[in-house]
């Protein structure tokens, strides 16, 4: 029989890996890095760039609108994969749509999801409901990042860290 | 607006969704580049790349056919890469720590949770210039030093088999 040894017990071949220090390589002219920094800590600039995504906010709500739809509809057929990125959508548009705790809430689902899939785990029907549910009424709520949207995007966080723990704990009995 | 405006310097968007891709265009825009080009996808944005040869590159981690993780790979390791050094931020939804595990053992420079901000974005930009890393050829893996602190003070064992010697070679 063959005796194994740890891994602080085996002799460590050696890979020489090759560093290539900041200069060498090229990253931008010098002269264009000087400018551009200037750029992006000027603050009328960055006033500017944050107006560009003020302006695309009714779009992107929009987008996230078709989006909640396209989810429901998953859900409906039990497609768990395109409910996720449906939801994955929301949450990249919702933040920079004003909707912040529709983004919240479909990150929570997205968490959810990931982990049941990763788990080989088929999630629970009721906490999908109650997650596209709130995503629905948030996206389309007048006054969705109150706190009253913040309330439920902190209880349904709750809920999937308690579902995730269970598993969790089940996985290592 | 400052009026600052940069004739030569280019970037590269690779979002498949519409709305996030305008959306980043026009913060180049608003940043000054005149030069920003668009692809959907891994697949195309290599095709892109070698045509355009961007100084930087925005992409978007889940795409299709090719997603940006497989992309950075080809950036950095493949021999038809015009430039493996270009910075690479991955902007994406995905916060799942085994994603953002795989995006910088892929290679990137930066990584950008969305919903994004132009301030939190510009950051990133400035975080490459400030603050460029070393990179790292070590067995599979080329692009930027994964480490961001190293402790000089450090005594201990090495934890890598591929720990950085002193006398490094460059290739």
């Amino acid at each position: 029989m063959t005796a194994h040894k740890s891994d602080s017990q085996i002799p460590h071949k050696r890979v020489r890996a090759a560093k290539i220090p900041p200069g060498v390589y090229p990253v931008f002219a010098a002269k264009d890095a000087a400018r551009l920094l200037r750029a992006l800590n000027d603050p009328e600039i960055i006033a500017q760039a944050a107006l560009v995504i003020v302006s695309k906010a009714e779009e992107l709500r929009i987008a996230v609108l078709s989006h909640v739809e396209r989810m429901a509809e998953a859900a409906r057929l039990s497609n768990h994969g395109e409910v996720f990125a449906q939801a994955h959508e929301i949450r990249g548009l919702a933040g920079c749509a004003g909707l912040v705790a529709t983004g919240r809430i479909a990150n929570t689902l997205c968490k959810y999801l990931d982990a049941l899939s990763r788990a080989g785990a088929a999630p629970e029907q009721s906490v999908v409901a109650l997650h596209l549910d709130a995503i629905a009424r948030a996206a389309h709520a007048e006054d969705e990042a109150t706190r009253l949207g913040d309330t439920v995007a902190n209880e349904l966080a709750a809920l999937v860290d308690k579902k995730l723990a269970e598993i969790n704990n089940s996985a290592t009995r | 607006m400052s009026g600052a405006t940069f004739d030569y310097l280019t970037a590269l968007i690779v979002e498949d969704n519409v709305h996030m891709r305008t959306l980043l265009h026009s913060l180049m825009t608003a940043l000054g580049l005149k030069q920003v080009f668009e692809a959907t996808n891994g697949e195309d944005a290599f095709v892109v790349m070698r045509e355009r040869k961007p100084d930087l590159i925005l992409t978007d981690l889940s795409m299709k056919p090719v997603d940006g993780i497989a992309f950075t790979q080809e950036v950095r390791m493949s021999h038809k890469s015009p430039n493996p050094y270009v910075p690479i931020i991955m902007i994406t939804g995905h916060t799942e720590r085994h994603r953002v595990e795989a995006a910088r053992d892929a290679g990137v420079t930066e990584f950008l949770a969305k919903p994004i901000t132009a301030q939190n974005l510009f950051l990133r930009i400035a975080e490459i210039i400030e603050r460029p890393r070393p990179f790292v050829r070590a067995g599979d893996y080329f692009g930027p030093d994964r480490r961001r602190r190293a402790d000089e003070n450090y005594r201990g064992p090495w934890r890598r088999h591929e720990d950085v010697r002193s006398d490094v070679e460059i290739r």
